[in-house]
């Protein structure tokens, strides 16, 4: 390579290494620094170094473990949900989507509405008076439940997750569904292989990769969640739908425990680092 | 074969019914008049009505849906623009010369999958000093950084299914890389670049978080505008009004989105997969 070579290259690379830089690189570094400083809205400008003492501050507060535990278990029992209902959707309603293609466009519009768009849409359909769902459960049942009540909150907030973003799961699906070839299938009909066995036996190995990676991405994505509970809720009854960057974002602007909720994103970094690395060599030993 | 397909069908509508539940009650709601929403929650409207319409896109000292939309579109269009703008170089280094491939790709990529919060923080501090707090520009600049992840992506697979060959003829002719960037590689990447932008622009518009902390009056996005409408006026929320401010919040990125969702589809697909 000729050295003109090499500056043209780190010219071609400069407008967005630069802008990382700028924009995150920065913001990075002057994180770190007021993660181990003392530091509230005064005294900004002049951090002192105090240490772990952020660190130690943070990991005393239980309500900074709940709502790692709450983020944990919400990312979990979404993915799985997201997961195994998008899967089923999508191997059965592929012919119909191979036909008629609007099919897809329907079920995909949550998908295009903010999540927190959607946490106010569902603040109107379960309000008490004015909602829908209560009306139909009364003139029904004559009966509904305190949907945003501390005994169905966290209910409440995975079914309005899961409802919004199986789309996802389901389009993922769909696509490697639709890229087994058909011979594949044909010759299994032929040698009279029942719809059951065929997804058990052919179908669902196919789409093994496509499964651990949409499990990750609506992991990653419930376990941060913050739009569609902060609308809905906020951070709920008692403190119980505080996810981790609701966590921060009210120990940040609510109490001004800057030191603090910076060590607490600090650690979700750490935590979020792991997870993807860990995640990456699973999936790069899977494919050759 | 006929009773299965019906059958199919039967489940579609099921499925499409549950999912999009909140945005056709909310439709319906914002054209109920005002009277009528907490005496008839139903799904069906007595006396359709604009006025919640007229109501939302009415200025008030408080609240200006306008002032919104327009914050939105600044800073959507900067976030997905700006992400392409210092891509496409990249991409095409990438490809050509396995610029950055080692350590640059997959640290972009891989930002996609942190939680933006981290960042809200110190960006916070960072604006407060240089000014850029509560401006259509310090928002798009973050939203830019959202949208950096696939925007490269995208680029970088559009630049690889380009046949070497055609950028070979340029050089031929003495075409140095600038020229040959913009007058050949670009042209042939459009259907690429439309897609990206079309994608970030939603995504960006769609953003709540960095909107509800890095702006407070002057540049407040439509996502947080929206919120303000459910904790107006003491007497509790006006439904039928915050359901028509939820419809004109939703409806730009529903319309790009219902008439481009193959190219979104695509997209979403490509990025997870990829990545």
């Amino acid at each position: 390579m000729t050295p003109g070579r090499s500056v043209e290259n780190a010219l071609l690379a400069g407008p967005l290494v630069l802008f990382l830089l700028a924009v995150l690189g920065f913001p990075t570094v002057l994180s770190l620094v007021y993660g181990f400083s003392e530091t509230g809205f005064q005294t900004l400008t002049a951090p002192q170094f105090s240490g772990l003492k952020n660190f130690r501050d943070a990991t005393a507060d239980p309500t900074f473990w709940q709502a790692a535990w709450f983020s944990l278990r919400f990312g979990a029992i979404t993915a799985l949900l997201q997961c195994g209902l998008g899967l089923a959707l999508a191997v059965y309603l592929a012919p119909l989507a191979r036909a008629h293609g609007w099919t897809v466009a329907i079920l995909i519009i949550p998908m295009i509405v903010a999540p927190a768009m959607m946490g106010l849409m569902y603040r109107l359909v379960l309000h008490e008076f004015a909602g829908p769902v209560p009306h139909y459960l009364y003139s029904w049942f004559g009966w509904s439940p305190s949907f945003l009540g501390p005994a169905n909150v966290f209910k409440t907030v995975v079914v309005a997750e899961t409802l919004q973003w199986t789309p996802f799961a389901f389009l993922l699906f769909l696509t490697a569904c639709q890229s087994i070839p058909q011979d594949l299938r044909e010759a299994a009909a032929v040698d009279g292989t029942r719809p059951w066995r065929l997804f058990w036996k052919i179908e669902l190995p196919l789409m093994m990769p496509t499964v651990f990676v949409a499990l990750f991405i609506r992991f990653i994505d419930g376990f941060r969640v913050f739009d569609n509970i902060y609308t809905l809720v906020g951070a709920g009854p008692g403190g119980s739908t505080t996810s981790i960057s609701i966590y921060i974002y009210e120990s940040f602007l609510r109490r001004g425990e800057i030191g603090k909720a910076l060590a607490a994103a600090i650690l979700l970094f750490a935590t979020a680092f792991v997870l993807l690395s860990v995640a990456q060599r699973l999936l790069r030993g899977r494919a050759p | 074969m006929k009773p299965r397909l019906t059958l199919r069908w039967i489940v579609f509508a099921i499925a499409a019914f549950a999912m999009n539940f909140p945005v056709l009650a909310t439709l319906i709601t914002a054209f109920k008049p005002p009277g009528e929403v907490s005496r008839n929650p139903s799904l069906w409207i007595k006396a359709p009505t604009l006025e919640n319409f007229a109501t939302v896109l009415t200025v008030s000292d408080r609240l200006n849906v306008y002032h919104y939309l327009w914050n939105s579109s600044v800073a959507a269009l900067i976030g997905a623009l700006l992400p392409m703008i210092v891509a496409f170089p990249l991409a095409w280094a990438m490809v050509r010369r396995g610029t950055g491939r080692g350590v640059l790709f997959p640290l972009v990529v891989n930002l996609r999958a942190l939680p933006l919060i981290i960042f809200a923080i110190p960006l916070y501090m960072m604006y407060s000093v240089i000014g850029l707090l509560d401006t259509r520009l310090g928002l798009g600049l973050i939203l830019a950084v959202v949208n950096l992840p696939l925007a490269l992506l995208m680029l970088v697979n559009a630049v690889a299914e380009i046949p070497a060959e055609i950028e070979e003829a340029a050089y031929m002719d003495g075409a140095r890389v600038p020229r040959l960037l913009i007058k050949v590689v670009l042209p042939l990447c459009r259907p690429a670049l439309i897609t990206t932008f079309v994608f970030g622009f939603i995504t960006a518009w769609n953003e709540f978080l960095f909107g509800l902390i890095l702006t407070t009056r002057d540049a407040v996005p439509m996502t947080v505008g929206a919120s303000f409408f459910f904790a107006t006026s003491g007497g509790g929320v006006q439904w039928g009004t915050a359901a028509a401010v939820m419809v004109v919040a939703a409806l730009p990125p529903l319309v790009l989105g219902l008439v481009m969702y193959r190219r979104i589809s695509g997209s979403m697909v490509a990025g997870a997969v990829k990545g």
